[in-house]
């Protein structure tokens, strides 16, 4: 036995050979040199030289090496005579490494469907959020963010809404370490992004895992997808590269709506006067005894109250007065700035980047600012050939200045209900003018601030251990600490303020604590079969916990904050932790790198979870099939490469809340008899919702690898849904938690890739699209409503989020009446009569992106349109800003200059009116259809000639001019990229005087050197 | 060479044992953190939590916030049955559907109002019978009054719902009419579909749990209690108005007298001295604490919300009627009667112009729910009505007497059942009395409505009688 060991590591230490070949940039084919070489599961590493040719000598048990090269893309490819590599930073590579749950794993060999979005793709984006970056970037990854206002909570959906209750944002481990993205802000106020906390610069590559045999393996939290990011690492043998990237950017709105002017204004007023006088009259209501009667004495009722009113003095005849208040509430050439300086490198044993960075974003909109600093240390150390340990952590302070929700009347979006003929400022006093149509929100924005500090840092130390050669474990801790401050303030001349002058404070921190721990096995055999196993446990704590305070009546508004204020209104503190134990084995067996079989399973335990079912099963399963391999393919030139995939597996969402499975009383605070009281009943069978996901995908290269890509075809279907059943209040309790409803998503996703034009000119294409079709399935007949203003629902055998409520379908021309689709169909102007029926969805059908880059010589030029059809939006401040006076005096929307004015007339706007106005009712009048297409970014660069470089000793600069949404093209009149709700299920493609989108132009400037 | 790799072969074992251990004692470290899955909730407690008898003390003071909430007596159980009968009385001009259908008779069965004070009706009584279960926990030198306690909620909540799901005593059969369910197992901390259909006991039977729970309430009750805790006299002054109900005017007399002959109470001299104190008056034998951290709701709920004018309330509940013209509530009183003036003038949040009562118009302050004065009125009607010897030695007119001297009226001399009716509505305007005083006498509450209309009562709710068949609608609703 010890003979036969001893001639194992006889034979293995023996036999050694040498590898030999040349590194080469995709691009332009220049020699790459000072790439790193590395022989897979070995720790001896080369560097390539100057012409870019490179020698290793390796041992059996590996057969693979992996390149590596700051900029460009990771690639892992087997070993043969003269290795010819070509490295890339953008394009797609059939060896490139990708990132997978516990590991890497080469594109070629996936059997899941794993999307990656690279570094060039993120930097630099002018967003606080990385998020923002990779829209339109990822086949099946919808991302949505509902408003221009910064630091706002960003909805992403993967392959569709999977859940009614529980909450159905993705993961996002960041280096193995699961990250806190949930809002952590104030309640009364929007959600706010955590992954705005971190430097999108310092993220090497972006993994989403799609299908259940990828994201399984992070079992019950993985039914959303999970979205991997790995953050920049050194290299070993690496000359100490830095880098500098720096810009300057303005913003302004990318479409904003259209008002009425003063003129305007007092026309529609006139017109409703008429209107009004008319209706009265015909209808004999208040008895006048002629037409011109009514018209002169609704007329005076208007030109006093409204006109006369609020134009304080001014000519509201000849628009003396023609404030844009659209235009006061956002900020003209709103700047961007940032600084971004890193280093990366190593020696043989050590390997490092450090990074650090400053940002400062206004918003458009006014009062709205966010910046951010911090910095990065990423560090590996081999300390013995067989023990390397090191540490990644980030350390960043951001603040972000922000407004009140667009419900709240004091938020500047509100303002363009303000009426045109009103002056900013009052012309008897010269100060804010305090005699608006609504409190003016103006003094909101001069005296109130909303300050909100988060200090976050995220580490993660860790060690790797080689057992034997093939055998390696690892051991990862790591910590998540989210730390938030948020001070208001509301100052005593303000309508938020109430007269008092009023104050909070929030401090909140959250501590996500994490370890994994895992060995990964890697053994090649003979016959050029490969297992790779990975067996392992993993173990997530969070801690949430939180104080606020409430306080009002200041003497002035000198402090502002709680501390000036002399009556605490209200004051309490939270306190939430969930815990994770999970165990995982997956293993990945290659033939002949043809036939590819992929397992994986996972147990999930998790405090969330009632005793009945602590425990989770997770599998999955998938296999490839790459075709081109086959001999009989090898007489078709045509496919250069050809792979045919499918998997299943479950996947669980864990976002079911703390503590819900058990029986509750809470606290009661009667006047010196402090008690109990009931609150919720126990269920202790309470688990995870379940996703099972089928997936088949295809991926192909023909036309000499030009042309190459993915297509992918899945099912989902979830059970378990979390749903309140109803029981009688007899009982005492009202409802219960429990798992019981379902719901399907099904879909297509296409990735293409062309490289049109190959020679001193470049040309690459890539597009991608998906399509997906969610629906609603047993929700045990409950009624389960969302949304602002129209309803939104889940309704059996619908997509979630159907807009449901009375349709618009015209307007009557005798009478002006708004006419809505009655109970037979017919249209009737009794709106209460008419038929509530679906009339649209706010999710999309189709979304995608579509990017195109050129090259030649120095210059680059990239074009980036997103685009999505299928969804509707809703106005919801529609039934204000154009429906015609009725439900208030609101300055207008053009659209409303086309009213009924006279029998006869053919219009889609009923009649006007503050008295008699039609179809002022919430209905599909402000239901519009949602589709865009975007020019979301175009960017022309110029890399400065390398030998002017030289002689300056920097390896190279580029200067850089960039554009985001440009042009957008849409039927809707505002900003079709909005949600004022931003991350429910149900309600979506609300609008409620949301900030539009900011269009930005950005001058930048990369160096290295 | 073999030798030398022999060498290193150990160094390796021994190197790798090394790992090895480290490794196990890492599982092991990690394989206890099993014990982390059970995290308990840190702002909550649990049922196996209610372990001393201070616990059970503190779900029994629960239902005392439970009774202030804007379901209970903190609005709803006082407000709703005056818009009922609002004529003359109350007039609602504010925009809120639910309370404008209440006042108009013409509720729906998905009404939030019916929902709500059902809903909490049924949590203040299974919270007795949570508190009843577990009495053995409490000491026995307060046993008896936990028990007492217990049961005094259970008995007025069941009262007050009867009152108002189901048909007046005076109506009908009352062994037959449908009441509400009666509830008096401790309710299960995990839903049990076999024992929770209940269905709906008769009134008879309603009303002798509630004389079975408030008697032996009574019983057990101290005379006095810190905190405005109920005391024996509360449970009999509900009781006085359970027998009303009942025509049963001897035990009606008898329990208003017990109360008046306590003298634990007395009336305040001016009468604008018994509202909007801070803690109850010497003439509150039960009333609902506030304050400004614990109260029933400042602004869409809560009595004072609603009565109290713009901009302190929201000033919805405006007097029917004009003092200009003496017209609606100012023509049932003398000119220098106290009670006529204690008035003033404001407007609702819609800007709508009023007269409002001055009795809800502070925010803060304690909710008087049976005062000295009705006990007084009780008797002197229960007496007049039963005949014969008076109980208590006090004849009925000086009864009626004693309350009107307060408020400054003219004393009467000769007086018959109906003068106890006026003077009641004089004496209790807008604190849930006159529904109740004319159903039982079978008075028509206005001009459309005789005292049984169907639409007096509330709506059993939709989503109740949706998830439990065994629930039968009330006629008017079906």
């Amino acid at each position: 036995m010890l003979c036969a060991s001893l001639l194992m590591w006889v034979t293995m230490y023996a036999q050694n050979r040498t590898v030999s070949g040349k590194i080469t940039d995709a691009k332009d084919s220049s020699p790459l040199s000072g790439v790193t070489v590395k022989a897979k599961g070995q720790t001896n590493v080369v560097l390539s030289q100057q012409d870019g040719s490179f020698t290793i000598t390796i041992s059996t048990g590996t057969n693979s090496l992996e390149f590596s090269y700051v900029g460009y893309a990771d690639l892992e490819v087997p070993v043969s005579v003269n290795m010819n590599i070509r490295m890339s930073a953008s394009e797609r590579n059939l060896s490139e490494v990708v990132v997978v749950g516990y590991g890497r794993a080469v594109k070629r060999n996936l059997t899941g469907s794993i999307s990656k979005v690279g570094s060039k793709e993120v930097e630099n984006f002018p967003e606080p959020s990385f998020e923002t970056a990779i829209q339109g970037k990822a086949a099946g990854v919808v991302v949505e963010s509902g408003s221009g206002k910064l630091g706002q909570g960003i909805k992403i959906r993967i392959r569709g809404t999977s859940s009614i209750s529980a909450n159905s944002q993705p993961l996002y481990v960041i280096d193995g370490l699961p990250v806190i993205s949930t809002s952590q802000s104030d309640i009364t106020n929007d959600p706010t992004n955590p992954l705005a906390d971190i430097n999108p610069n310092d993220i090497e590559s972006i993994e989403v895992l799609k299908d259940a045999s990828a994201s399984a393996i992070y079992g019950a939290r993985a039914a959303n997808g999970v979205v991997l990011i790995t953050t920049k690492k050194g290299r070993n043998n690496q000359k100490t590269t830095f880098e500098l990237n720096t810009y300057y950017g303005i913003s302004n709105p990318a479409r904003t709506r259209k008002f009425v002017d003063a003129k305007q204004y007092v026309n529609l007023i006139e017109l409703a006067a008429v209107s009004d006088g008319t209706y009265d009259f015909n209808n004999g209501i208040s008895g006048y005894a002629t037409l011109d009667d009514a018209i002169s004495d609704y007329k005076s009722w208007y030109e006093t109250n409204v006109l006369d009113n609020f134009s304080l003095g001014t000519d509201w005849h000849n628009a003396e007065v023609n404030t844009d208040w659209q235009d006061i509430l956002y900020k003209d050439n709103a700047p961007t700035k940032n600084i971004d300086l890193s280093a990366t490198g190593g020696n043989e044993k050590t390997r490092f980047y450090v990074s650090g960075f400053y940002t400062d974003q206004q918003a458009i909109v006014i009062n709205n600012r966010f910046y951010r600093y911090g910095g990065r240390m990423n560090l590996e150390h081999q300390a013995t050939s067989n023990l390397s340990f090191g540490i990644n952590m980030s350390v960043n302070r951001s603040q972000l200045n922000r407004v009140t929700n667009d419900n709240s009347f004091s938020t500047p979006g509100q303002l363009v209900a303000q009426l045109p003929i009103s002056p900013v400022y009052d012309p008897q006093t010269g100060k804010l003018n305090g005699n608006t149509l609504y409190a003016n929100g103006l003094f909101d924005a001069q005296f109130n601030s909303d300050k909100q500090s988060t200090w976050r840092t995220i580490g993660n130390a860790f060690a790797n251990l080689t057992i034997i050669p093939s055998l390696s474990f690892r051991s990862e801790f790591g910590a998540d600490i989210l730390n938030l401050y948020q001070e208001a303030f509301q100052g005593k001349q303000t309508q938020d303020g109430a007269g008092i002058g009023k104050a909070n404070v929030i401090i909140s921190q959250a501590v996500n604590f994490n370890t994994n721990n895992y060995f990964t096995y890697d053994h090649q055999f003979n016959n050029n079969n490969k297992l790779n196993a990975v067996l392992g446990m993993s173990y997530l704590q969070n801690d949430s916990r939180g104080a606020s305070a409430n306080g009002e009546n200041v003497p002035s508004d000198a402090i502002k904050n709680l501390s000036g204020t002399t009556l605490i209104t209200f004051a309490n503190s939270t306190n939430n932790r969930y815990t994770f134990l999970s165990y995982f084995l997956r293993g990945n067996y290659s033939i002949a790198d043809k036939y590819l079989f992929s397992g994986s399973i996972r147990t999930d335990a998790s405090s969330r979870f009632g005793p009945n079912n602590r425990y989770g099963w997770f599998p999955a399963v998938s296999a490839g099939w790459v075709l081109s391999e086959e001999k009989f393919m090898k007489d078709i030139p045509f496919f250069n490469f050809l792979k045919l995939r499918a998997s299943w597996g479950l996947t669980g969402n864990a976002e079911i809340g703390e503590s819900n499975f058990l029986a509750l009383y809470g606290v009661s605070n009667y006047p010196d008899l402090h008690g109990y009281v009931p609150v919720s009943l126990g269920n202790s069978d309470l688990k995870w919702e379940k996703t099972a996901q089928t997936d088949i995908g295809l991926e192909f290269a023909v036309l000499n690898s030009r042309l190459s890509g993915e297509i992918d075809v899945y099912q989902k279907k979830t059970s378990d849904l979390l749903l309140n059943v109803n029981v009688p209040a007899t009982t005492s309790y009202q409802s219960y938690l429990k798992n019981l409803g379902n719901m399907d998503n099904k879909g297509i996703e296409v990735t293409l890739n062309s490289k049109n034009i190959d020679g001193a000119f470049k040309w690459t294409t890539s597009l991608n699209f998906a399509y997906n079709k969610n629906k609603v399935g047993d929700i045990g007949g409950q009624i389960i409503e969302a949304g602002f203003d129209l309803t939104q629902r889940a309704i059996e055998g619908q997509p979630i989020g159907v807009f449901y409520d009375r349709k618009f379908v015209g307007v009557d021309p005798q009478t002006g009446d708004a006419l809505y689709q009655g109970e037979d169909g017919k249209p009737t102007s009794d709106y209460n009569s008419a038929a509530r029926v679906v009339l649209g969805k706010s999710n999309p059908d189709w979304t995608g992106g579509f990017t195109n880059t050129f090259s030649y010589k120095g210059f680059d030029f990239n074009i980036f349109f997103i685009f999505q059809t299928g969804n509707d939006i809703y106005n919801s401040g529609g039934a204000y800003m154009s429906d015609g006076f009725y439900n208030g005096l609101d300055n207008q929307t053009t659209d409303i200059l086309n009213a009924w004015k006279n029998p006869g007339d053919i219009t889609n706007v009923p009649r006007i009116g503050y008295f008699y106005g039609s179809g002022y009712q919430t209905s599909s009048r402000w239901l519009y259809d949602g589709n865009y297409i975007r020019l979301r970014n175009a960017t022309l660069g110029y890399n400065l000639p390398k030998s002017l470089m030289q002689r300056i000793k920097i390896t190279s600069a580029r200067i850089y001019v960039s554009g985001t949404n440009l042009w957008t093209s849409t039927k809707y009149p505002g900003d079709p990229e909005v949600n004022t709700q931003t991350l429910g299920n149900i309600g979506g493609g609300q609008d409620f005087y949301t900030i539009s989108q900011p269009k930005t132009i950005t001058f930048g400037l990369n160096v290295r050197f | 060479m073999l030798g030398g790799k022999l060498l290193s072969l150990k160094k390796l074992n021994m190197k790798t044992l090394k790992y090895f251990f480290l490794l196990f004692s890492a599982i092991a470290f990690i394989t206890a953190c099993n014990k982390k899955l059970d995290v308990l909730p840190q702002q909550n407690i649990t049922p196996d939590q209610i372990q001393t008898a201070d616990d059970v003390k503190a779900l029994l003071f629960g239902n005392y916030s439970l009774f202030q909430n804007f379901d209970g007596f903190g609005e709803r159980l006082i407000f709703i049955s005056d818009l009922l009968a609002a004529q003359d009385q109350v007039d609602f001009v504010g925009s809120f559907t639910n309370y404008k259908d209440v006042q108009n008779k013409a509720m729906v069965t998905t009404s939030s109002i019916a929902l709500g004070i059902w809903s909490n009706g049924y949590q203040v009584i299974n919270l007795s019978n949570t508190v009843l279960s577990k009495i053995d926990l409490i000491d026995s030198s307060e046993r008896d009054q936990i028990t007492g306690e217990a049961k005094f909620f259970r008995g007025v909540m069941l009262f007050e719902l009867v009152n108002y799901f189901a048909q007046a005593y005076s109506d009908g059969n009352v062994s037959t009419n449908p009441g509400v369910p009666i509830v008096l197992n401790a309710p299960k901390y995990v839903y049990d579909s076999t024992t929770a259909f209940v269905s709906r006991a008769s009134v008879e039977d309603v009303y002798n749990q509630v004389i079975s729970d408030l008697t032996d309430a009574a019983a057990k009750l101290p005379d006095f209690a810190d905190n405005a805790r109920a005391t024996r006299y509360a449970a009999e002054a509900f009781l006085a108005r359970v027998y009303m109900n009942m025509h049963d005017y001897a035990n009606a007399a008898t329990m208003a007298n017990d109360v008046i002959e306590s003298g634990n109470y007395n009336l305040v001299s001016t009468f604008n001295q018994a509202f909007n104190n801070v803690g109850n008056s010497p003439e509150d034998v039960f009333g609902i604490q506030q304050t400004a951290q614990s109260n029933a709701g400042t602004t869409n709920n809560g009595i004072i919300t609603f009565y109290a004018t713009y901009p302190t309330g929201r000033g919805d509940a405006q007097i029917d009627g004009f003092l200009d013209d003496n017209s609606g509530y100012f023509s049932h009183f003398e000119d220098q009667d106290y009670r006529k003036t204690y008035v003033y003038v404001g407007e609702s949040i819609q800007s709508i112009p009023g007269y409002y009562t001055s009795k809800w118009s502070a925010f803060y302050k304690t909710v008087p729910v049976v005062r000295l004065a009705e006990m007084y009125l009780t008797r002197g009607e229960a007496n007049l009505r039963k005949g014969g010897a008076p109980i208590g030695g006090f004849d009925p007119i000086d009864d009626i007497n004693i309350v009107r001297a307060r408020s400054g009226a003219s004393l009467l001399s000769d007086i018959n059942g109906f003068d106890f009716v006026d003077e009641r509505f004089r004496e209790l305007a807008f604190e849930g009395d006159r529904l109740w005083t004319l159903k039982r006498l079978k008075l028509p509450i206005d001009d459309d409505h005789a005292y049984n209309d169907g639409f007096l009562l509330l709506p059993i709710p939709q989503r109740e009688i949706d998830v439990n068949k065994n629930l039968e609608q009330n006629d008017a609703y079906k």
